[in-house]
């Protein structure tokens, strides 16, 4: 059984009303949804609340739950329609969340910790800290639509034809989104890459 | 194959979907042309730097809490009112509610309308005999005359 069949099943047991399904898929999900959520919004523990929504919505979505697609092209449509509200939501009420008083590209200010790959040299951890912060804004500026097909493509390893399904757009736009994202990411990354 | 042609395949490079003799011709004229090195490697090299950007991970509990917020929520689906059947017959017979109650209103008012109507005409003629009673009164004092 493929992850996507076993995904496929775990939902129609969380379908039938078993919790134990729906925790296997929380643990099997969480730190894609959440990662998500937070390279598109840059706000690590308003990426965990809204990663805790996403799950919630799955749980009360699962009557209605069909196994057409696959699981995780669904999962990333409600991720992609939470962060949708999240900043529908900001831009109306014009929120400022912890985060936002701090420097939203920076990971170290959320008090989250990266997984530690930087050298122990402080010169080349200072240009790391940088370059991420770097990336995360150049990720961070993209219009909305590239953005989430950078993520789900360079992240998350998701084909066209999936990104295009959580999109709802054609896969020749799918793949203009990307070409379009890249150009840009050139640019805003010129000089950091050799 | 053209520099052009080579540049609209930088995609599908990237991402793995050419074929082999494809990507070969690709590479081929990647490395041998002044022009598009500097292109690809600014292009690949961006998309290869932003998977440098490396996850966070869920804070110790996360599972824990969102199961936790789930018994704050109603149960699987939604109460039997948000049933989609359920909702629509509600609908429907909201519909044929106001529709009935719409026409009984719409007679009711006819009804009194030709009641006062009928009132109408009714006052109407007494007033008419009135005012025939006084003119004659007129008419009889002009007889004096």
């Amino acid at each position: 059984m493929t992850p996507s069949d076993s995904d496929v099943a775990l939902m129609l047991r969380v379908r039938d009303g078993d919790a134990d399904a729906f925790r296997e898929l929380v643990e099997r999900h969480q730190r894609a949804v959440i990662n998500t959520i937070h390279r598109a919004i840059g706000d690590a523990w308003e990426a965990e609340d809204l990663a805790q929504r996403v799950f919630l919505q799955v749980y009360r979505s699962a009557k209605r739950y069909q196994p057409t697609a696959k699981f995780t092209t669904w999962l990333f449509t409600i991720t992609r329609n939470t962060i949708l509200n999240e900043h529908r939501r900001r831009s109306r009420h014009a929120a400022e969340s912890l985060e936002a008083l701090q420097d939203p590209a920076d990971p170290e200010s959320t008090g989250w910790q990266a997984p530690d790959t930087t050298s122990p040299d402080p010169a080349q951890e200072v240009i790391e800290s940088e370059l991420k912060k770097k990336i995360m804004e150049a990720v961070q500026e993209l219009p909305e639509a590239q953005r989430t097909a950078v993520i789900l493509c360079r992240y998350e390893g998701l084909s066209y034809e999936e990104i295009a399904q959580v999109l709802r757009c054609s896969v020749s736009a799918t793949k203009s989104l990307l070409h379009r994202a890249r150009l840009t990411l050139k640019e805003k990354l010129r000089g950091y890459y050799q | 194959m053209s520099c052009r042609a080579i540049r609209e395949q930088f995609d599908e490079r990237l991402d793995g979907r050419l074929a082999r003799s494809q990507e070969a011709a690709f590479d081929a004229h990647v490395a041998a042309c002044p022009d598009c090195r500097p292109e690809w490697r600014a292009y690949a090299g961006a998309w290869e730097i932003i998977e440098r950007q490396a996850g966070i991970e869920p804070s110790f509990g996360f599972v824990e809490r969102t199961l936790r917020r789930l018994d704050e929520q109603p149960t699987v689906g939604r109460s039997w009112f948000w049933q989609p059947s359920v909702r629509w017959v509600t609908l429907a017979a909201a519909v044929v509610a106001l529709s009935v109650g719409g026409w009984a209103e719409r007679e009711r008012r006819q009804e009194r309308r030709q009641a006062e109507l009928y009132a109408h005409v009714q006052q109407a003629d007494y007033l008419e005999d009135f005012d025939v009673i006084a003119n004659l009164d007129q008419i009889e004092g002009g007889n004096h005359l």
